[in-house]
């Protein structure tokens, strides 16, 4: 209960930031992508159920501020978290390589989505779109990983301390 | 965790009433679902913003002073040779109205009622421009009302919740606009392009016979359901040169600086 409070708040607070004052973290017009790396550190952390969760209400919130459907990112991130959860079994959590990794991965699976979608549209300038798009955008979002995962997983220390101290007490 | 089976079931009626309630919305047209996540960030958007524009504001303040002193200077000076040409302005547009109403001329420009609004949110990715405003079907905004700013075209709205709307740019990839020469009166399409998006260009598909030049003025045309005719979009920035003699492609600067949105003004297109 209480992991779900916290979650579902995080969320949201960083769907409203990312909206209105992250425009000024924006680096020549390409800004980092802060839901891939909440949810793939989630996901390594909790395993597969919760990172799915996670990335369903991440890419909802996104589709219903700015998306024309809902569904299209909603089933990226779902995606993304279900795949990152299956390596919480076999990696430690100090370990801050295969955070890295993932995130690298997902944010270029991200990018892929979106130039499929363009490429369905009509657009074929796949130069441009890597240059100066994905890899600008992958450069940013795995640099700024290495925090946040640090950040996730000290969230979630707390939150499994708090979880074992409530069951110990009944 | 695992799910025992009071939450499953829990999981599942609440699913299925979730279901059944946008269904009903959309029968009805009601967006449920993005009504109520609107509720819940709207408050926190706007108060962001908010606070955002009093601290910038504060900060120019403080460094204008030295300039505006100067400049204060400057159109003080610019004051006096005003008024004295605006008595010349005066007469000649009383003339205008004399030789007007002789002809019988209408208006050109149609007043149109709209209410401001402020932009609150804007799309996080590096793929689209969609940006959220602080107005809604309160405000009489409907979906495919049409969103301007300092006289240009911005785009229209996609989606009006009760608080606040979803309004797609020109500058978005997935929006076309029917718009027209204004000196020829060639009628093209003006999409938008994420190659050009971040220039705050926007790629005009236009008739190969059609003549058009660098400069030329870009209104919207009377083919479009959504845009009523007449607004002005932008100026023709470069034409290129294509090597068939079907279409030919322009790149168009529009009035509004996407960059630094901050205030727009929504009118209804069916109007009266």
């Amino acid at each position: 209960m209480m992991r779900t409070i916290v979650l579902g708040i995080l969320l949201v607070f960083v769907h409203i930031l990312e909206s209105t004052l992250f425009e000024y973290i924006r680096i020549g017009g390409i800004g980092p992508n802060f839901m891939i790396m909440i949810i793939v550190s989630f996901a390594l952390l909790r395993g597969s159920k919760e990172g799915m969760l996670i990335g369903l209400v991440a890419g909802l919130l996104y589709d219903i501020s700015f998306g024309l459907h809902i569904g299209p990112t909603m089933i990226t991130y779902m995606l993304i978290g279900y795949t990152c959860g299956k390596f919480n079994k076999n990696f430690y959590r100090e370990n801050f390589i295969i955070p890295f990794i993932c995130t690298l991965i997902s944010s270029l699976f991200y990018s892929m989505v979106n130039i499929m979608a363009l490429v369905l549209r009509g657009t074929l300038n796949f130069g441009y779109f890597i240059k100066s798009v994905m890899i600008p955008e992958l450069i940013y979002t795995i640099t700024l990983s290495l925090i946040v995962y640090q950040i996730a997983y000290s969230i979630n220390e707390k939150i499994e301390e708090r979880e074992r101290d409530s069951r110990n007490m009944f | 965790m695992k799910l025992n089976k009071k939450v499953k079931r829990v999981g599942i009626i609440s699913g299925i009433l979730l279901v059944g309630l946008i269904g009903v919305g959309k029968v009805l047209n009601i967006p449920v679902l993005s009504t109520g996540v609107n509720y819940v960030l709207y408050p926190f958007e706007k108060g962001i913003t908010v606070v955002t524009n009093g601290i910038s504001q504060v900060y120019e303040h403080f460094r204008q002073v030295d300039e505006l002193i100067a400049e204060n200077k400057a159109l003080k000076e610019e004051v006096d040779q005003l008024r004295a040409k605006q008595v010349v302005a005066e007469q000649v547009a009383d003339d205008l109205e004399r030789l007007r109403s002789a002809l019988d001329m209408k208006e050109v420009y149609v007043d149109y009622a709209g209410v401001g609004a402020n932009v609150i949110g804007r799309d996080y990715g590096n793929w689209n421009k969609v940006y959220t405003i602080d107005v809604g079907m309160n405000k009489n905004v409907q979906n495919n009302s049409v969103v301007l700013a300092e006289g240009g075209l911005v785009g229209h709205v996609e989606e009006a919740t009760n608080t606040s709307s979803k309004v797609i740019t020109l500058i978005d990839s997935r929006s076309a606009v029917s718009v027209e020469v204004s000196r020829t009166g060639d009628v093209g399409i003006l999409r938008g392009d994420i190659e050009l998006a971040n220039d705050g260009l926007c790629l005009l598909e236009i008739n190969g016979e059609a003549e058009i030049v660098k400069n030329d003025q870009i209104i919207t045309s009377y083919l479009s359901d959504v845009y009523p005719p007449g607004i002005l979009v932008g100026r023709v920035e470069e034409v290129k040169v294509n090597s068939n003699d079907l279409v030919t492609y322009a790149y168009v600067r529009p009035v509004v600086d996407f960059e630094h949105l901050k205030q727009v003004l929504v009118i209804s297109a069916e109007g009266e």
